[in-house]
C-alpha cells in the first residue's frame, strides 16, 4: 500500500478515543473485560500484553464497553501518537511512527542494535520489567504491582488480589416486616381439587400399559455363576459338529526355568551375546538366571506376552490330531515265557579248570559226560575229570591245538586232535580191557596199504602209526582247522580251509580211507558237520552253507546266511534246524523246512562269534565270542510243523577274560546235564552250571 | 459383476472336495456379515480354530475355516446379540451427540449383554472336560489378578478384582480340599499342579509383584479370551463349592478382605460354614479352625461316619437295576476312589502337627496357599494373622533375610524353598540345607 493512501486514511482513526480503545483490548483477551480494574492500570497493561497477542486489536467487542471510562484518563497521560487502530506494519517503511495530536509527525527512536540491547539487558538488572511499546515506540517499565498484575493475569485469576468473584449474595429485598403481600388474591380452587388434565392423561397411560403399548424396564438380573453342570451322567448324545480337538496343553517347566537353577544351565555372557546374533525365531524365548534367594526374584517381564502368545497358539492355529500309530510297543513283541519256566540252564560258573599254560583252544565233552578233552596253543592235549577238575592225562603233541573231537561211541575211548597240518587220533586209555583192546585193533594202521585204496585223495592224506602217542597219524597238505566225527564214531570230517577242492575230506577210520567229496565246493570253507540222524553232510563255507545227501551223493540245497564271515556251526539233535555264528557277532538260526534264509538273526555278540553249540537233549543252544561273553538261549523246536522254533534268550555269562583281543574260543554243552563248558584264551576252561 | 470362473462347472453340479469343504477366513467374513474383530472374538468364545485342507485351494498364504464351523458360527445367538450391541453404540453416541446424557445413560445401561453361560455348557458338556482345559484359564486369570488396572491398557479395575476374587475361591478350594500336588518356584512364577476329579491342573501364578503390560501386546484378543474365562472359572467354582456343601460366591469377612487376606478369609469362611452343616466330601475341619475351636477331634469323626453312609448312598443310587456285573464296576470304581483318597490323605497329613510363621519378607501369598493345603497351620506377621512370632508352639518360621531380630530356639528357621521342595517330596525334609544363606 502506498504511503498517500495512509495518509489519506489516517484522519478517519485519529480519535481520541482509539487510543484506549486498543490498549483495553488486549487487556481484555487475557480476562473478562468486565472485571477490569481502574483505568490508571490499563493503560500499562497493552505493554505486558504485546508480546503475547500483539495483532488482535481492537476486534473484540468488549473494548467498546470501556470506551467511557478511559474517557478519564486521557486528562492524565496524553497519549502522543493518535495514529489509531491500524495495522502498524503500514509504518514500517516510514521515517515516522504516526502523528501526535496536533498532527505532527512523530519520529521514530533510532533502535538499539542487537549488541547494545544485549550490553544493556546484562548492566541493567531491572530490563527484564522494560517492554518495547510499539505504538509509541518507547520503552516502558513497568511497576512491581503491574508485574503482580500480568502475573495473576497470566495464571487466569482477576487481576487484583483483593478482587471476589464469589461474593455473598445480598438480598436487597426486605422480606418482613411489610404490611402487605405482594399479592393480596386469593388462593384459586384449582389448588384443591385434583387436576383433570392429570386424570385424563393416567387413564391414557393406563391404557397404554394395559395395551402394552408402554413397557417398563425389566430390573436387572444379577446373571451369577449357578450349577451350569448338574449331571453328566446324560451325555451321550453326539453332536453333528466337527469334532472337538483340545489344545494342547503346555510344556511343563524344566529346571532351567528354576529361579535358581544349577549352574550348568546358566548361560555365559558370550552365550547371551551370541544369541543377539541369531534369527529372531532361533532365539532361545527364556534365559535362565539366578537368585540366590526367593525375594531376589524379581517380576517376570514376559508374562504378559508369553500369555499373549498361548493365546495366538489357542485361536490361531490350525488343531490337527496327529494320527500316531497307539500302538504299545510292548504288545507287539512276542509273548515270551519268562525266564524262570525256562529252566534249567547255566546260569554261573562252578568249577575253573587249571593247568593249560596258553589259550585252550578247543574242548570236547566224553559222551558219557565224565571227562572232557582240551586242547590248546602251548602244544597239550588234556584230560580233566569233569566233576572234581582234576587233570587225567596229558599228552605233549609239541604243536598248537586247534581242535579235539571226541568219539561219540560211548564205547571208544579215542580223541580227535588236529594239530598244524596234522591230525591226531589219541587213545585215552579209559575203559575197561575189552574195549581197550578193540580201541588198540581200530587204532592199528596196516603200514602196507597206506595210500593206494584212496584213490585221488591219495596225495593227500598219508595214514601213519604214531607210536609216540599210541594212536594214528594223519598227515595232510595244510593246516586243519576242524574235526568232527559222524555220529557212529567211524567216520570223521576235516575241514582244511586251503585244500581248495580237498578242503573238506571224509576219512573213514575203520577201514583208514580218505574221500574226497564228490561234489564242488562254492567258496571257503570253514567248517563241516554231519547230520545226527541222516546221512546229511553241512558245510559251512563263509558266506552260505552247502547241505549234500552223501548216500545218494546229490547236492540238497544251499542256505544263504546273509553273513560276511560265517564261523561256525551247529545241527539241532532234531536236525531240521542249524544255527551259523558268524564273525560280525551275528547268529542266524536256520529253519531247514521253512527257507533258505535265515529264521531268526541275532546280533547279540559286539565281536567275533567262535563257536555255537546245541544242547543234545535240553532245548539250549549257546554261543561264545571274543568278547569274553557266552550267551545262553532256550531254543525250542515243536514237532508241530506249523509252529515256529520259539527262541529266548536267558542267561550272559560272564567270566573269561580277555588275552590278545580273544575271549572265549570254544563252548560245549554237557551231554546230559544242562551244563556248558567253555574255553578261554586266558588259559581257563569253565564249567557253568544250573 | 459375475467374475470370471475357473474351471467349468455344470449347472447344478455341485462344489466338490476341499473347496466345498473349506472357506478362507474373508469368505467367512463375508458369510457372517461381521467385521474381523467380532469375527476373531467369536471364534475365541467358540472355541473355532482354523483347519488345514489338504488342499490349499486359494493359496499357502491364505487362513482356513471349515463350513461347518462357519455354519456354527452363523447359527450363534452371540452374533445377532453383537449387532444389537453395535445398534446400540450407535444410539448411545446419538444421543450423546445431541447432549441427551438421561438417554444416554439409560441406553447404556440397556446394553444387551453377551451371555456365556451356554457356550461354555456347549464346549464343555461334561464338568471334566472343563477340568481338563482349566490350564490356561487358571493361568490368565491369575495374570490378570496381578495386573495394574490401567485405562489407556483397556484394562478395567473391575475386572482385575474379579479376576483376584476368583484366583482366591479357586486356591481356597484346592487348599481347603487338600488337592494340591505339586509346587514349583520359576523365575516366571510360580508353578502349581493340582488334581481335581482325576484331572491334572497346571497353572502359573505370577510373583505378587507389579506386572508390566507391554504394548506389543494386543491387550484386546487377552480381554476376548477373559470374557471366557471369567465365567469359566465362576461356573467351576461354582460347582466345586457346591459340591463340598459350601455357598458360592462366599460371603468374607470385610476386615480380612480389607487387608488383603482374602485367602485366610475365604478359608476361615470355608472352615465356618462346614461347622455348621456336615458336609458331603473332604469335609473335615482344617487345622486353622482345630487350634481355634480345640474340639474339632470329635466332629470329625461325626463327618468321617456321614461320608461313609453317603458314599453307601450313592452306590445305592448309582445302582443299575437288572443289570449283572455292575455291582462288580462299582466296587471297582469305589476302591479306585479310595486310591485317590490315598493321594489326599497323604498331602493333608504331611504338614499335620506344624505350625508355620511367615517373615515379612516370604511371598505371603503362596505359602499361604501351599501350606493349608498339606495340613499345615501358618500365620503371618501383620494384622489379622492367627497367631503372633511369640507364640511359642511355632515349628518353623519361614525366613529369606539373614538378618533376624529375635531367633527363637523352639523353632527352625528355613528359607521358603524348604516348604516347596518337601511338598514335592512328600516328606518332611531335614532342614539343614535350607537355612538361609545357603
Amino acid at each position: 500500500m502506498s504511503p498517500t493512501k495512509q495518509n489519506e486514511e489516517d484522519p478517519h482513526v485519529s480519535d481520541s478515543d482509539t487510543d484506549s480503545t486498543y490498549e483495553d483490548s488486549s487487556a481484555a483477551d487475557d480476562d473478562d473485560g468486565d472485571s477490569f480494574g481502574s483505568p490508571s492500570e490499563s493503560e500499562s497493561e497493552p505493554a505486558a500484553g504485546d508480546d503475547s497477542e500483539p495483532d488482535e486489536h481492537g476486534e473484540s467487542d468488549s473494548s467498546g464497553l470501556h470506551q467511557e471510562e478511559s474517557d478519564s484518563s486521557e486528562d492524565e497521560v496524553a497519549p502522543r501518537n493518535t495514529v489509531g487502530d491500524v495495522p502498524l506494519h503500514w509504518y514500517d517503511d516510514e521515517p515516522h511512527i504516526g502523528y501526535d495530536i496536533k498532527g505532527k509527525k512523530i519520529k521514530k527512536k533510532d533502535k538499539l542494535d542487537k549488541l547494545g540491547s544485549f550490553l544493556a539487558n546484562v548492566d541493567d538488572s531491572k530490563n527484564w520489567r522494560k517492554v518495547y511499546d510499539e505504538y509509541n515506540d518507547e520503552e516502558v517499565e513497568l511497576t512491581k504491582d503491574e508485574v503482580k498484575l500480568v502475573r495473576r493475569l497470566l495464571k487466569n485469576r482477576a487481576p487484583h488480589a483483593d478482587f471476589n468473584p464469589y461474593p455473598d449474595y445480598v438480598d436487597w429485598f426486605k422480606w418482613d416486616g411489610a404490611k402487605h403481600p405482594l399479592s393480596n388474591a386469593p388462593e384459586p380452587k384449582r389448588r384443591f381439587i385434583p387436576s383433570k388434565w392429570e386424570a385424563k392423561k393416567v387413564v391414557q397411560y393406563v391404557r397404554a400399559i394395559r395395551k402394552g403399548l408402554i413397557t417398563f424396564d425389566k430390573p436387572k438380573e444379577e446373571d451369577g455363576p449357578y450349577l451350569l453342570w448338574e449331571d453328566d451322567s446324560g451325555l451321550t448324545e453326539k453332536s453333528n459338529h466337527l469334532a472337538y480337538i483340545p489344545a494342547p496343553k503346555q510344556k511343563l517347566p524344566g529346571n532351567e526355568e528354576s529361579y535358581n537353577p544349577p549352574l550348568e544351565y546358566i548361560p555365559t555372557q558370550e552365550e547371551i551375546n551370541s544369541y543377539q546374533l541369531m534369527y529372531e525365531e532361533d532365539r532361545p524365548k527364556f534365559i535362565p538366571k539366578r537368585f540366590t534367594s526367593m525375594r531376589s526374584i524379581p517380576a517376570y517381564e514376559n508374562a504378559m506376552k508369553d500369555c499373549f502368545e498361548r493365546c495366538l497358539d489357542l485361536y490361531l492355529c490350525p488343531r490337527v490330531r496327529k494320527k500316531r500309530l497307539n500302538i504299545d510297543p510292548e504288545s507287539l513283541k512276542p509273548k515270551l515265557p519268562s525266564r524262570k519256566e525256562l529252566k534249567p540252564y547255566p546260569t554261573s560258573c562252578y568249577i575253573e579248570y587249571k593247568g593249560h599254560e596258553d589259550a585252550v583252544t578247543s574242548i570236547s565233552v566224553e559222551p558219557s559226560g565224565q571227562w572232557i578233552a582240551s586242547g590248546s596253543s602251548d602244544g597239550t592235549v588234556r584230560i580233566w575229570e569233569v566233576e572234581t577238575g582234576r587233570c587225567l592225562r596229558r599228552w605233549d603233541v609239541g604243536e598248537a591245538v586247534n581242535c579235539v573231537a571226541w568219539n561219540p561211541q560211548p564205547d571208544v575211548h579215542i580223541l580227535a586232535v588236529s594239530l598244524g597240518q596234522d591230525v591226531l587220533i589219541l587213545n585215552t586209555h579209559l575203559g575197561d580191557d575189552e574195549e581197550q583192546k578193540k580201541i588198540k585193533e581200530l587204532l592199528s594202521v596196516d603200514t602196507s596199504t597206506p595210500s593206494d585204496d584212496s584213490g585221488n585223495s591219495a596225495t593227500s592224506v598219508r595214514w601213519l602209526q604214531d607210536d609216540k602217542h599210541g594212536g594214528i597219524k594223519l598227515k595232510f597238505f595244510k593246516t586243519v582247522t576242524a574235526v568232527e566225527w559222524h555220529r557212529k564214531g567211524d567216520y570223521f570230517s576235516t575241514v582244511m580251509p586251503a585244500g581248495e577242492s580237498r578242503a573238506v575230506l571224509i576219512h573213514h577210520l575203520s577201514k583208514k580211507l580218505t574221500q574226497k567229496l564228490p561234489f564242488k565246493l562254492h567258496g571257503l570253507a570253514v567248517r563241516s558237520t554231519f547230520h545226527p540222524s541222516r546221512s546229511i553232510f553241512f558245510i559251512c563255507t563263509k558266506q552260505s552253507v552247502r547241505v549234500y545227501d552223501l548216500l545218494k551223493r546229490k547236492f540238497i540245497k544251499k542256505l544263504d546266511t546273509g553273513l560276511r564271515e560265517a564261523s561256525s556251526i551247529a545241527v539241532h539233535p532234531g536236525g531240521d534246524n542249524l544255527i551259523v555264528g558268524s564273525k560280525e557277532g551275528k547268529l542266524c538260526w536256520f529253519d531247514m523246512d521253512l527257507s533258505s534264509k535265515p529264521y531268526k538273526t541275532l546280533k547279540c555278540h559286539p565281536k567275533d562269534i567262535n563257536n555255537v553249540v546245541y544242547h543234545r537233549s535240553y532245548p539250549l543252544f549257546a554261543s561264545c565270542s571274543d568278547d569274553c561273553n557266552a550267551y545262553v538261549f532256550h531254543g525250542m523246536v515243536y514237532s508241530d510243523l506249523n509252529q515256529n522254533p520259539l527262541i529266548v534268550p536267558l542267561e550272559i555269562l560272564r567270566g573269561h577274560t580277555s588275552s590278545d583281543g580273544r575271549g572265549i574260543l570254544d563252548c560245549k554243552f554237557h551231554p546230559r546235564q544242562p551244563w556248558l563248558f567253555t574255553a578261554g584264551a586266558d588259559k581257563l576252561i569253565k564249567l557253568y552250571c544250573h | 459383476m459375475v467374475k470370471a470362473v475357473k474351471h467349468y462347472r455344470p449347472p447344478g453340479k455341485k462344489k466338490e472336495g476341499n473347496a466345498a469343504k473349506f472357506v478362507t477366513r474373508s469368505q467367512a467374513l463375508k458369510q457372517l456379515q461381521i467385521n474381523l474383530p467380532l469375527f476373531r472374538k467369536l471364534c475365541i468364545l467358540k472355541g473355532v480354530t482354523p483347519r488345514e485342507p489338504k488342499k490349499k485351494f486359494k493359496g499357502t498364504h491364505q487362513t482356513y475355516y471349515h463350513v461347518k464351523d462357519v455354519a456354527f458360527l452363523h447359527h450363534e445367538p452371540l452374533l445377532e446379540i453383537h449387532r444389537e450391541i453395535r445398534v446400540h453404540e450407535r444410539k448411545i453416541k446419538k444421543a450423546e451427540a445431541k447432549k441427551n446424557l438421561e438417554r444416554a445413560k439409560r441406553l447404556r445401561e440397556k446394553t444387551p449383554k453377551p451371555k456365556i453361560d451356554r457356550i461354555i455348557r456347549q464346549r464343555y458338556p461334561r464338568f471334566v472336560d472343563a477340568l481338563g482345559e482349566l490350564d490356561d484359564c487358571l493361568s490368565m486369570v491369575h495374570l490378570f489378578a496381578a495386573l495394574p488396572a490401567a485405562e489407556s491398557k483397556k484394562i478395567d479395575i473391575e475386572c482385575v478384582h474379579k479376576c483376584r476374587r476368583l484366583a482366591h475361591e479357586w486356591q481356597a478350594f484346592i487348599s481347603r480340599t487338600h488337592k494340591l500336588r505339586k509346587a514349583f518356584v520359576s523365575v516366571k512364577g510360580i508353578y502349581y499342579q493340582a488334581e481335581v476329579e482325576g484331572q491334572k491342573i497346571t497353572w502359573l501364578t505370577p510373583h505378587s509383584l507389579q506386572q508390566v503390560v507391554s504394548d506389543d501386546v494386543d491387550v484386546i484378543t487377552m480381554l476376548n479370551f477373559l470374557q471366557l474365562y471369567e465365567p469359566l472359572l465362576g461356573f467351576v467354582n461354582f460347582r466345586l463349592y457346591h459340591s463340598i456343601n459350601l455357598k458360592y460366591p462366599p460371603i468374607l469377612d470385610p476386615r480380612l478382605e480389607a487387608l488383603a487376606a482374602d485367602l485366610y478369609a475365604l478359608s476361615r469362611y470355608a472352615n465356618a460354614n462346614v461347622n455348621a452343616i456336615p458336609s458331603v466330601v473332604n469335609s473335615e475341619a482344617s487345622q486353622v479352625a482345630e487350634s481355634e475351636q480345640g474340639d474339632a477331634k470329635p466332629k470329625r469323626d461325626d463327618i468321617e461316619h456321614e461320608k461313609s453312609e453317603l458314599r453307601l448312598a450313592q452306590l445305592q443310587h448309582q445302582l443299575p437295576t437288572n443289570e449283572p456285573g455292575a455291582l462288580m464296576q462299582l466296587v471297582e470304581e469305589a476302591a479306585s476312589e479310595e486310591e485317590e483318597d490315598q493321594d489326599t490323605r497323604e498331602c493333608k497329613n504331611l504338614f499335620k502337627d506344624l505350625k508355620f510363621f511367615l517373615s515379612r519378607e516370604v511371598p505371603r501369598e503362596s505359602l499361604l496357599f501351599v501350606i493349608p493345603a498339606f495340613g499345615g497351620i501358618v500365620s503371618w506377621e501383620g494384622e489379622g494373622a492367627p497367631f503372633q512370632e511369640s507364640d511359642q508352639s511355632i515349628t518353623h518360621q519361614i525366613v529369606d533375610r539373614d538378618a533376624q531380630g529375635h531367633k527363637f530356639l523352639s523353632r527352625e528357621y528355613v528359607q521358603p524353598q524348604w516348604v516347596f521342595d518337601s511338598v514335592n517330596a512328600r516328606i518332611i525334609l531335614p532342614t539343614v540345607d535350607y537355612m538361609v544363606g545357603r
